[in-house]
């Protein structure tokens, strides 16, 4: 199958996923709905962090300016996870199969549905974005900032997609990506995405510096809070598409291990 | 080498393995010619699926080979998706697209150019009746017009050998004959159609060819007409009260062999035909046996089946 049949295939599909998402409210919204509203809790409860000297100085001028990046990186994520359990939806009804008696590049069934998830993290940071902008939140680095802010948001898109296709495929079943949300949202939990890891101790802190999520939010969190620097898109830009690439082989060689076992 | 569209040969699928393994299909020889309908009959859980399943590349065999359209379903995959139209047993369509969008899709799947693909999708949509519901989303759609879309969705790039999976199961006598007469038409157009049925009547219709299957292998083939003389005298079916049951059934031998039938019901095939229907009411009047309920039959594709297996086809119409 030639790289142009590809492209087209997944093309094809990268629309046919985003329509399917935008046909869906009810399960578009928890995408947007919970971060705002994580975010919205966070500022009210933990804004007087920002008259801690180390915070306004190193970390952010208010608490909605460091909440942010934990908003787009939780709203991404929602959305990753939703597109795989799409596509596990697709093999559960039939659909992933209609797909496999058509002449149609093996690949592009995944990479449609990655594709989908990087188009609907970009829009989800922008929505975010203008949102907080709205409400009075900065991003000090500039529209370079903001460019950088949504490349990390469609690469962490990629990233969780990826690995979530890779358990859609295996196990064909929309609960099981499903239930294995719960899992990521640990991941954020334990990473700085609600709280700087400055003030963490023990356990909790080691955890979140070993957390790649952590790296990914700090990343976000300089190009809101500080003016550019090559760290930030390590972080924001590096750790992502570290995970995608590992994401999509899991996701291919899933993809292969069931077209095998056929 | 032969030139049939459809051929397999010592065709075997098994899933599972060791003391678990199940042999969905076991063994099957089949050629289909060129031109014709095909229909494979049997029951839920007897392999016909699986069969068609192979044919289209969905699953690898586990021996044996098979070719479509002359191209060998594990060598040349891809040649034989691109000269078949497959509608699966679920017609599975996303809901959330319209049938439109659907038929766009397939189009690009199959290398079609916008244009062309939307031409095509138009006939298409007009063919099988659905031009005012194409803008519709799929979920809104009736079982009916699923069926119709699901079939034209297999004709967007003319396959020259079309696969129906249980294509009526579920449908509503109306929409049935709307189908039947569809394949009918596109079979007169030339396509090779092979499909799969639990439905007698669908199959002595629709098919110029029928092989029987039960447990993964054929146990009949060849044109229905020809397999219903072969089992000869009509049937007798009676009710009879429980009791009178074992002096019914010898009492019905000496007219003849008994055939399977439903539970508390006897069959047999009455070796002199409906003259002997008068015979076997005396001689079980004589015996003291009440009959409940009497009916004759013709040979049917379902004595055919019964002559076969042993017993009769589960959902028989």
């Amino acid at each position: 199958m030639s790289i142009a049949t590809t492209v087209a295939h997944s093309a094809q599909l990268t629309k046919r996923s985003v329509r399917g998402r935008l046909r869906q409210p009810a399960a578009l919204a928890p995408a947007f709905i919970f971060p705002l509203f994580f975010a919205a809790l966070g500022s009210a409860s933990f804004n007087r962090l920002a008259r801690d000297p180390y915070f306004s100085e190193n970390i952010a001028s208010s608490f909605l300016d460091y909440a942010v990046a934990g908003a787009v990186v939780q709203g991404v994520l929602f959305g990753a996870t939703s597109a795989a359990g799409d596509l596990a939806t697709d093999i559960e009804q039939g659909f992933f199969e209609r797909l496999l008696a058509s002449p149609i590049s093996r690949v592009s069934i995944v990479l449609g549905r990655l594709a989908a998830s990087m188009v609907v993290g970009v829009s989800q940071v922008v929505v975010f974005i203008s949102l907080f902008v709205a409400f009075g939140a900065r991003v000090t680095s500039g529209a370079v900032g903001v460019i950088g802010l949504i490349v990390s948001g469609a690469l962490l898109g990629l990233a969780m997609a990826g690995l979530m296709a890779a358990i859609a495929i295996k196990s064909g079943s929309p609960e099981v990506v499903q239930g294995s949300f719960p899992l990521v949202f640990v991941l954020l939990f334990l990473s700085s995405a609600f709280f700087p890891r400055h003030y963490m101790t023990g356990w909790y802190r080691t955890v979140a510096d070993w957390n790649p999520m952590s790296h990914i939010v700090e990343g976000m969190q300089g190009f809101m809070n500080h003016e550019l620097n090559v760290d930030q898109f390590v972080k924001a830009w590096l750790v992502p598409l570290g995970i995608s690439i590992v994401g999509i082989a899991f996701a291919l060689r899933s993809l292969n291990r069931r077209l095998a076992a056929s | 080498m032969t030139s049939s569209p459809i051929v397999a040969a010592q065709l075997v699928r098994h899933f599972g393995s060791g003391d678990d393994v199940v042999k969905a299909v076991d063994g099957v020889d089949l050629e289909v010619n060129a031109g014709e309908i095909f229909g494979l009959l049997g029951p839920n859980g007897a392999g016909k699926s699986t069969i068609v399943r192979v044919f289209t590349t969905l699953l690898k065999p586990t021996s044996g080979s098979a070719r479509v359209a002359g191209f060998d379903v594990v060598r040349d995959a891809d040649k034989v998706r691109r000269s078949i139209g497959v509608a699966l047993q679920d017609a599975a369509i996303d809901p959330l697209m319209t049938g439109r969008e659907l038929l766009n899709l397939q189009a690009v799947l199959y290398g079609l150019t916008k244009g062309a693909g939307r031409t095509r999708g138009d006939e298409l949509l007009e063919r099988v009746g659905l031009t005012a519901a194409a803008e519709r989303r799929v979920g809104t759609y009736s079982g009916g017009m699923r069926r119709r879309l699901d079939l034209a969705l297999s004709l967007v790039h003319e396959p020259t050998v079309l696969f129906l999976d249980e294509p009526t199961t579920g449908l509503d006598p109306m929409s049935r004959l709307t189908l039947w007469e569809e394949v009918r038409r596109l079979n007169k157009s030339g396509t090779t159609v092979l499909l799969t049925t639990q439905y007698l009547e669908e199959a002595d219709q629709l098919a110029d060819r029928i092989a029987i299957v039960d447990h993964g292998r054929i146990v009949r083939a060849g044109v229905p007409r020809d397999l219903k003389a072969q089992v000869g005298s009509p049937t007798l079916f009676i009710d009879v009260d429980q009791s009178h049951i074992e002096s019914a059934r010898s009492t019905l031998a000496r007219f003849g062999e008994l055939r399977p039938s439903a539970e508390g019901t006897l069959g047999v095939g009455l070796v002199r035909g409906a003259e002997d229907v008068a015979l076997v009411v005396r001689a079980l009047d004589a015996a003291g046996i009440k009959v409940r309920h009497l009916e004759l039959n013709e040979p049917s594709l379902d004595d055919v089946f019964a002559e076969a297996t042993g017993h009769r086809l589960e959902g028989a119409q």
